[in-house]
Formats: structure tokens, sequence, C-alpha cells
């Protein structure tokens, strides 16, 4: 029977969906399930990793571990080799923790993991299904676990279409060849039926195979965030939306009142006995301006464009808008916008390029300055609001890969690494960018109607979810079971039990480096995802 | 027979069931001589996981494949199914 019930809505966020459940004039209430459900819960801001980002978050949710100790930072993982910097894909093997979905295997817990990042290849221990997410139709059925569920979908589930269900990418890469009005509202609902067809799915493994811990994520939230802002953001909408406005609000709404209509079958099929719960990775709001910061940092002294020598491979480079930098005259710099990471080079032997070892305390010090004090230059505010240094806010086996300091902007944006001048430019309309505050729902049994409660951390839902499929918590999980989504009679009769430590095999790295064509796709996936200027 | 023509076979049926979903122009049977971009309409990113795939269910551990794809400092335009046949023959005996 489903003990747990867990649905991910990738970048959620408190401000949109507290519109979508209230009755709004002309409106009315978009999500009157989820209305219903928050009135029956408990709810938490849910703060995400220090870079509030897919990959390092979604993976924080499945192992309960900060990204310096699971190693996932970014989509993208650069591995810097002296004179050259080299581009791997970071895929399930990268992910050097155990995962929930691994723990309740092992004690005997069935678990269907739908849509999430990081899932590919499957480890061969989990009982139950695991459908990955952000893999092309192409390579669904080999990493879909076991592999024979992928002809049971396709066999059982009517309308399935692994081309409408995964990440397409010339389909997106059209909707952003040009973003006109039209092109807007044609992205929004490319995303109606890839939703409807991961609620198919979902709904056929809760129906047939009844897992002890069913878990499925829905992304069109984040995509349609990046892309639509302007919409669904109330204080940016106007009064009364006509036109185009107005289309885009109606399929906005329509996306999340389907959504809403995925949800209630979901949670009616699992029954009244079952604990449900949600959570996102990251929180959504505005961004207006664009931080070059290559563009700064060369500006400061620390960095040297490359040299377009118009071969071939770096005309691709240009195109591909990928940091195109002289490596041997760099000695900080930004590697991939995503990670609003700033890298020290540091020398790994004498004659490499970078500073001194001894240098280094001295030299991030006088970084950080440089900085801090770059200014908005129509507001002369600051830009980087905080710099965040990795053995603080990554610690573990793996904090050498985060960045020497994260960025925090004023407006949560991303960086761009593109070389354009000037290093800020104001957007002409605000787009959506990640907040890292997302949200942490809970409803069912044994759930009090508590309302909004304390600010969660990220690492907090794992242990929650073991808890409430009735796993012992691993005693190395960075987070805790929240007292406060359980009421002490449930706690009293179901104490929170704590479980011996998580079980890692490593497993068989693959670092293919990959060609500039990968990376220029891989980047134009960023940068329609509005990661990228 | 050498170890490359034994892994040929062991290649085609991974291709077999790697492309089974993909539109494919064309119904040839797989060959020694098939060429996965020309022939079975690989994009790059395909590659990657055809690599990731042959590391799970034929040579069951890590393959030097940079090797296979770099040839004098710049990537193959192109790989026939011999040609990763000899190769994995090289580095895996």
């Amino acid at each position: 029977m489903t003990t747990t019930l867990f649905i991910g809505l990738d970048g959620c966020t408190f401000t949109v969906l507290d519109q979508l459940i209230s009755d709004l004039p002309g409106e009315g209430i978009t999500m009157p399930f989820m209305k219903s459900l928050i009135e029956r819960g408990v709810r938490a801001r849910l703060r995400s990793t220090p870079n509030p980002l897919t990959p390092p978050a979604w993976t924080s949710i499945m192992t309960g571990k900060n990204p310096g100790e699971h190693g996932v930072f970014e989509f993208i993982r650069a591995e810097d080799k002296g004179n050259e910097v080299f581009w791997t894909l970071y895929d399930a093997r990268n992910v050097d923790a155990e995962t929930i979905w691994s723990v309740a295997s092992r004690k005997k817990k069935t678990i269907a993991a739908l849509n999430f990042p990081l899932t590919a290849p499957a480890p061969e221990n989990i009982k139950g299904a695991v459908v990955p997410g952000f893999i092309p139709a192409k390579h669904l059925r080999r990493n879909t676990h076991p592999r024979e569920l992928f002809e049971r979908i396709k066999q059982d589930v009517p309308g399935f279409d692994p081309k409408e269900l995964a990440w397409d990418f010339d389909k997106e890469k059209q909707a952003m060849e040009s973003l006109s009005a039209d092109e807007t509202a044609k992205w929004v609902r490319y995303h109606l039926p890839r939703e409807e067809q991961w609620f198919r799915v979902a709904e056929y493994i809760l129906g047939t195979d009844k897992p002890d811990l069913m878990a499925v994520m829905f992304d069109g939230t984040d995509k349609i965030q990046h892309q639509a802002w302007p919409w669904l953001d109330q204080s940016l909408l106007p009064k009364n939306p006509q036109g185009h406005d107005k289309e885009m609000r109606e399929v906005c709404l329509e996306y999340f009142r389907n959504l809403d209509g995925y949800i209630k079958r979901l949670v009616e099929m699992a029954g009244p006995d079952t604990q449900v719960f949600f959570a996102s990775d990251h929180g959504f709001t505005a961004s207006n301006f664009v931080l070059r910061i290559n563009t700064y940092l060369e500006e400061k002294g620390y960095l040297k464009w490359g040299v377009n020598d118009g071969s071939e491979m770096a005309l691709r480079r240009e195109a591909s808008d990928f940091a195109n930098l002289d490596w041997s005259q760099t000695t900080a710099c930004c590697l991939t916008p995503s990670s609003n990471g700033i890298s020290i080079r540091v020398k790994q032997k004498p004659g490499d390029p970078g500073i001194e070892p001894s240098e280094y305390e001295a030299f991030r010090e006088k970084l950080m300055k440089d900085l801090y004090e770059l200014k908005d230059p129509v507001s002369g505010e600051p830009v980087i609001v905080d710099l965040l240094k990795r053995e603080e806010w990554f610690p573990g086996q793996h904090m050498k890969l985060a960045p020497d300091l994260t960025m925090v902007l004023r407006d949560h944006g991303f960086v761009s690494i593109r070389n354009l001048k000037p290093s800020i430019v104001h957007r002409p309309s605000p787009i959506g960018t990640h907040h890292p505050d997302g949200i942490f729902i809970a409803v069912g049994p044994g759930i009090p109607a508590a309302g909004l409660v304390e600010t969660r951390k990220i690492v907090d839902v794992a242990p929650t979810l073991l808890y409430s499929a009735g796993v012992a918590v691993p005693s190395d999980f960075e987070g805790e079971v929240p007292p406060s989504f359980f009421s002490e009679a449930w706690l009293a009769e179901h104490p929170v039990k704590k479980g011996a430590r998580t079980q890692h095999a490593k497993r068989m790295e693959m670092e293919q480096e990959m060609d500039a064509n990968e990376q220029k796709q891989l980047l134009e996936q960023l940068q329609m995802l509005g990661y990228m200027e | 027979m050498s170890e490359s023509d034994r892994l040929v076979p062991k290649l085609v049926s991974l291709l077999e069931d790697f492309t089974q979903d993909w539109d494919r122009d064309s119904e040839a049977p797989m060959t020694r001589d098939t060429k996965l971009l020309a022939d079975l309409g690989f994009e790059s990113i395909d590659i990657i996981q055809l690599l990731v795939a042959i590391e799970q269910d034929i040579t069951h551990k890590k393959v030097p494949f940079d090797q296979l794809l770099m040839s004098k400092g710049r990537y193959v335009d192109d790989l026939s199914i011999g040609q990763i046949a000899d190769f994995l023959a090289q580095h895996t005996a």
C-alpha cells in the first residue's frame, strides 16, 4: 500500500501558488484542490541549496545531503586542466551519496521515482520503478528501470508517447528561436501535453504497482515561470489584461488548472491513509538586470578572453556562447552561468597558470572586495549582495568541486558569461529567475492543520519522506524530520527512528569530454531555460 | 574468429535494442560497416549514451573511449560498428 505520496513541483513558489489558490476577481480559484489540501495541512518555506539550481537541489532532496557531500553542483561539471577546461555532463553516477530510493529499497519498501533529474542510469538495487527526467525520448527505454517497465508503459498507458513526455530538444529550441508573443504562448502550451503524459504514467504506476513510496515530479512549473513570469507575478500583470497579456495569463492558468486536476486524481487514488508531501527545489522571483561577470573580472584584471582566431573550433565556441578564455592569463573566472560561481585558479605545480597556493586567502579577500564594490549604474545599489565561501557553504568530501565563491545577486538572477559590454545592463522587461525559498507542504493522517510554520531546509525532505514510509532515518542525513509537520499523538505513536549510516557503492565514473557540438546544445538548453543572457 | 569479430554481433544486438524506438530511415541489417551517424541517425549526444550502454552491457568496466573519439587532436566524424569492435578488442582484452 502507498503510505507516502511525494509530488515534486519544480520551482514552485508560494508567491505564485498563493494566488492560484485564492479567489481572484474574474478568474476564481485556479487550484481548488490544492487549496483544500493546504487548508488541511502544514506548510513551510523550503530553503534551497546555496545556489538554488535544479541538479544540486533535487539531489539534496533525494539524498538528504548538501552538494559538498553529494557532489552535484550544476548541469555541467567543469574540470580545470591547467591550460584548458573540460566540461562533462552530470548523471546519476556522479551522485556520490545514497538516495532515498535506494535506502527505502534496502529496507524492503517499493518505490517509484518519476521524472526526477539525475536518476539515470538507475542503480540496480532499486525495488520499483524509475522513469528518469531530463533524458531525451530516444534514450528513455534503456534508462527506465526495470528495463521491461518501458514496454509495459507503452502497452498499457493509452496515448503514451515518449516524444511528448521526454525532453525534446528540437521542439524546445524552436520555441527559443523567436520568443515573439505567439511563441511564448506556444512555449507554455507545449508543456500541457508533456505534463499530461507524466501524469498518465504516474497514474498507471500508482494504480498497478502501488509502491510504498510513490514520487513524481512535474517540471512545467519551472519552465513556465522562466518564460512567463510577467503573467504569473501579479505585481507585474496589468490590472485588466488584454490581447497577448490576456492570452498568456489564460494559458498559464490552464496549465495550473490541469496540474490541480492531476494532483487531485493522484491524491484520491492513493487514498485517505496516505500521507502526501509536496516540495520544490527552489522558488521563483523576477530578475531585472544582467551581470556579465567575466566582463567585470576582465576589467579588474582577473581574466583574459581567448582570441578568436577564426578557426572552426573558435567560431563554434563563440557561437556557443561558452566562456572562451585565455586560460594561461586567467586567475579568476565564472565557468558556467548557472553556477553563479567564481573559480580561483590555483597552481597545482610550478609553471602552471594561476596564483600561488600561499596567496589564496589574500587573493580571495581582494576579489571579494572588488566584487562587493560593483554598483548598479542606475540606482547605485550593490549588485552582489553576498559571496559564499565554499568551505562555509559546501562542507563535505566534494567541497573542492564547488566554486571558490558563489555569488548572490540583488535580484537573485543568474549571471551571464558572455563577452559583451557593459558589465551590467537592465532587462527591457523582468524575467523569471530562481529564488532560494521553495515550498514544502504536507497533508494526511498524523499531519496537523497547522498552516505556515518555520522555514525548513531542503535536506529535511529526505528524512521526512523516509519517516513517512516507515524507514529509519540514516544517521548521516544532514536534515531532520520537522516536528511541526506531525501531530504530537502521531509522533508518540510513531517515534522517529535513527538508522544506520547510508550505504553507497561508488559507481563507475564516465568522464567523457563533451565535444563543441554538445556543449552548444547544452548551452542552448540552459539559455532556453533563462539561465543565460 | 578474432575478438573483434566476436564483439560485432554483441554490438549489433545492443544497437538494435538501443535504436528500437527511433525513426530510422533504413531497415537494412547492421553489419561491421554500419556507421553510427551516417546509417543509424546518431547525433553526438547519442554517442555518449551508447558508450555508457557499452560499458554497462558489454565491458562491465570503464573504457578509455576518448582514444576512440579523438584522432589527431579532433573528434572523429563518424564511427562504424567495426571500429568500435576493434577498439574494444584492443583495450578490454
